[in-house]
């Protein structure tokens, strides 16, 4: 059953910081740095890019490189070679809740085929027995249902393709950083079947945009509010409450599930806005938890939250739906609040979150933090202070601008100074598609690919915790993921591994492959 | 100083003499070498770092405090539930039955619970929190050395390739530091493939040893060093036909591969003297359960792995301790999902034969509202650095607290 909501019209658009301010012109100082125009296109490619393929330095010096990195920050590239390529994996279109209702473990399997009389009632679940296992499957499979890890596989697939193939590689670069910014994994259940729409609809479209609405795409997206338990939290402070507290208690209150949860208030300020040192307490925390508490999914499936959905129906127009995202109006703690000593006042419904997520994305401290994990991912693990402040400046002044930013870190002469030049360590995942692309090899399935990642130490879309990878050289290197970081060369050179194909390899690749100057970007 | 004196004499020889009974161990290659005698067997520290912050009031609960059952009704448990009850330890604390297999360990008098321990500082950041235990240097942030590192620098053995080894996919932060270590995922994957096409574009260079040795990137160039030394003296082949002791039967769980390693390198008496493994999950913000559920679940991996790795050592286990951590303990009161938020003081596990265990030390209080940290967490009362710095000098004979851990003047527990 799926149930229309009146949607409340937020008349108030003022949050949606727009983009008034056009970024500066490019003014690239790399002569003055001393690099040649083919080093700095090199430079480029390394940090803007997956690094080069086979003659794209020259290819990016013939065009200009102020015109390729134009391209790259107005995402110019048609991509029509990409999407084809990207035809076949099917799932990359559907919406949360056809994924919903496709992908299914085991256990929720068995319950959706019995409930449609697919399987008899009686049948007793033993996922131990072969026999029993293979007549779920044959079931699954002619009834449309798969199982998760195939939504997995796609997912993988798509990143690798995209970094691989993709013309407007700086949004992969950034896809990339801002998955791992607003990490979510699969690694939580709850959240794993999110995690392809999430990337899709919360960041890919977001990464050049403007940092709060990048924020709110996050703050609302279920992989993000099953990842962190906001969908979950929920607060008694509230008029609306009254009665259900009043009948909920009859019954048993043990099993009321109805209260606050902190944890994604306090990721959200210390992960993805203030940083941990900005100087908020715990007041702070428990202030934006109870901001954003109603802050959850639609009903994606009956069963998922069916209780939710009846306490909803029952009262319409206490709901807000945008996409698949629902602010449950009685369960929002309409007290008065202090958040970074600014004051909400009572009775502040939905748009009290927004405000909250406009005064974080807009702070200070969020500027100088966001600027700074962007400095030390494009130019230096440890980013030199003068250039964090002036692309906080930006970052200021044009209310999140991304685009902005990114241009003033390009013009600062400290991105291109020398001994920056090849000095960061790539990740593996950056590793391995700078490989593929310099070798110019195939990819019929890029799956091993991802299990070569996970060897060297980045496991895709699985970091558990909301931090992300650290993504530095000293979490990179160790002597264990050096072994294979060097194996990983040696391997793809020698066409050891499946599905993917490095024609007339030449001989000395794997060397270079593996060698230290072509670990660093 | 002592390790490159130590290498460049010879570093394959001297882990010869000590095989005992396992010589099929050391690869080859190292046998050929001259052997210079003695090698010692090495005592080892083995830590288990439980990322996410464990809820100590579960895992040893100090059922008697009326508080607990008031601020936590749905996650409450006791000895005195006749299915699936705790395991009362001394009275006032009891033992959570998904840890079952450890109790035959405390009654036996090995294990020792530690209760109420945690950081001085009270950030509530997983990462900081974690960060400031693993340095061991709970009020400066970017330090740079994690605690067992220093740890690998202060004790008196000779080191060896093996001497610090993390079975993690990344070098924890507690073994980053000047001192050599190793992070490998998996022994069996510890091997090299050679550049095998005969030629190579670096000149005379025609190994990747070769090459990385002359890296001017010193994190890269060190790794290689430390990777090229062990992975001679492994054997992947023989790793990969280990078989534990009798009755020691490993979960197939990530913690339970690698403490598997770890009592395999221990037995391969390659030198560890401090191995490193994790353990996650612990974060548990929604549906903590009690005796069944995700707690539960987690819970029984932990204490199975752990009482099958001391079943595994059978043999070695007077040489061996097992310390475990978690950056905090969590809010005394269940939250309104089921589970709990991030708190303060939680609780470890020191397992040592050698130690007279079997009782609960701490110095807690109860657990009202005016006991409690900012009204809700369990107050650290023990330092946690007063029980690793005990843990290492018992078992790593480290008797310099103030270098181990800059700028604490406290003391061991034992």
């Amino acid at each position: 059953m799926r149930f229309i909501l009146p949607l409340f019209v937020i008349c108030s658009l003022a949050f949606n910081a727009g983009e008034h301010t056009n970024p500066k012109p490019l003014r690239m100082p790399y002569k003055k740095a001393g690099l040649t125009e083919k080093e700095a296109a090199l430079h480029l490619l390394n940090r803007l890019a997956f690094g080069p393929a086979p003659g794209q330095v020259e290819k990016v010096v013939s065009m200009g490189l102020d015109q390729w990195v134009m391209s790259q920050l107005n995402q110019s590239a048609a991509e029509n070679e990409l999407k084809e390529k990207l035809k076949r994996l099917d799932a990359l279109q559907l919406s949360n809740e056809q994924i919903a209702g496709t992908y299914l473990n085991a256990v929720q399997a068995i319950r959706q085929l019995q409930q449609s009389g697919k399987l008899s009632k009686d049948s007793i679940p033993n996922t131990e027995d072969s026999a029993y296992r293979k007549k779920i499957q044959a079931l699954m499979e002619s009834s449309g249902l798969k199982p998760p890890r195939e939504l997995n596989r796609q997912l993988f697939a798509q990143k690798m393709i995209r970094a691989i193939e993709a013309e407007n590689q700086l949004s992969e670069i950034l896809t990339d950083f801002w998955f791992n910014h607003f990490n979510v994994s699969i690694t939580k259940n709850l959240a794993q079947p999110y995690v392809l729409t999430y990337e899709r609809d919360a960041i890919r479209p977001n990464v050049l945009s403007n940092f709060e609405t990048l924020l709110k795409a996050t703050a609302q997206h279920p992989a993000m509010l099953l990842y962190l338990d906001n969908a979950l939290s929920g607060s008694d402070n509230n008029p609306l409450q009254e009665r259900a507290r009043a009948r909920m208690t009859k019954q048993n209150s043990n099993r009321r599930q109805n209260g606050l949860n902190e944890n994604y208030a306090r990721e959200l300020l210390e992960l993805h806005t203030l940083g941990v040192d900005a100087g908020y307490t715990q007041q702070d925390v428990q202030a934006v938890a109870k901001a954003l508490s109603g802050w959850t999914v639609r009903p994606l499936k009956q069963e998922n939250m069916a209780g939710l959905a009846k306490q909803v129906s029952r009262r319409q127009n206490l709901a807000v739906v945008e996409n698949d995202f629902m602010f449950a109006a009685f369960r929002h703690d309409e007290g008065e609040k202090t958040i970074l000593n600014k004051n909400y006042p009572a009775n502040g419904g939905y748009a009290e979150g927004l405000a909250v997520i406009h005064q974080l994305a807009t702070h200070p401290s969020t500027a100088q933090f966001i600027c700074k994990k962007l400095a030390s991912k494009f130019v230096a693990d440890e980013p030199p202070a003068n250039l964090v402040s002036e692309m906080s400046n930006t970052f200021m002044a044009t209310s999140g601008n991304i685009k902005a930013v990114m241009t003033t870190m390009l013009n600062a002469p400290e991105f291109w100074e020398k001994k920056y030049v090849g000095s960061k360590t790539k990740s593996p995942f950056e590793l391995t598609v700078s490989a593929v692309r310099i070798t110019n090899a195939r990819v019929m399935q890029p799956f091993q690919l991802y299990s070569w990642c996970e060897k060297m130490g980045q496991p895709l879309y699985g970091y558990n915790a909301p931090t992300g990878f650290p993504d530095k050289a000293a979490f990179w290197i160790n002597s264990g993921s050096l072994l294979n970081r060097v194996n990983f060369g040696v391997a793809l050179v020698e066409n050891k591994i499946t599905g993917i194909r490095v024609p007339d390899p030449e001989k000395n690749m794997g060397m270079l492959l593996g060698s230290p100057s072509f670990q660093n970007k | 100083m002592k390790r490159s004196a130590f290498l460049r004499s010879g570093a394959l020889t001297v882990f010869a003499a000590g095989w005992g009974g396992l010589p099929g161990f050391v690869h080859a290659a190292a046998t050929t070498q001259k052997i210079i005698p003695p090698y010692k067997r090495t005592k080892t520290l083995v830590c288990i770092f439980q990322r996410g912050a464990m809820d100590g009031l579960m895992a040893v609960s100090p059922y008697t405090d009326p508080n607990l059952k008031t601020l936590r009704p749905r996650l409450f448990m006791s000895p005195a539930q006749t299915e699936g009850g705790m395991f009362d330890l001394d009275g006032r604390f009891a033992l959570h039955p998904s840890l079952a297999a450890l109790m035959p360990l405390y009654k036996e008098n090995r294990m020792t619970v530690v209760h109420g321990v945690g950081s001085p500082n009270n950030t509530r950041s997983h990462f900081d929190a974690q960060d400031f235990m693993e340095s061991g240097m709970p009020h400066t942030k970017n330090s740079l050395s994690g605690w067992l590192n220093r740890a690998l620098t202060l004790q008196g053995q000779p080191s060896t390739p093996f001497s610090g080894v993390s079975i993690t996919k990344a070098l924890p932060r507690s073994l980053q530091g000047e001192a050599q270590s190793l992070a490998i995922s998996n022994l069996e994957e510890f091997i090299l493939q050679n550049n095998n096409s005969g030629t190579t574009p670096f000149g005379s260079v025609s190994s990747f040893e070769e090459l990385y040795k002359q890296s001017s990137n010193p994190l890269l160039k060190q790794s290689s060093k430390d990777g090229y030394e062990a992975v001679k003296l492994l054997d992947p082949q023989l790793v990969k036909q280990y078989k534990p002791a009798i009755g020691a039967v490993y979960p197939n769980s990530p913690l339970g591969k690698s403490l598997k390693q770890i009592a395999m390198l221990i037995k391969m008496e390659v030198g560890l003297e401090i191995g490193f493994a994790e353990s996650g999950g612990w974060d548990t913000h929604i549906n903590q359960g009690t005796i069944n559920g995700a707690f539960a679940r987690n819970l029984k991996d932990f204490g199975d792995s752990i009482a099958a790795f001391w079943t595994d050592l059978r043999g070695y286990q007077d040489d061996v301790s097992l310390m475990t951590m978690t950056e905090f303990g969590r809010t005394v009161h269940q939250n309104g999902t089921g589970g709990t938020d991030h708190g303060r003081a939680s609780c470890l596990f020191v397992l040592d034969n050698t130690l007279q265990g079997g009782k609960v030390w701490h110095r807690m209080g109860g657990l009202s509202k005016d006991e409690l940290e900012d009204g809700r967490d369990l107050p650290v009362t023990t330092d946690f650095r007063s029980v690793f710095s005990a843990a290492a000098a018992h078992r790593l004979q480290i008797s310099d607290k103030e270098k181990l851990f800059p700028g604490w003047k406290g003391e061991n527990i034992f």
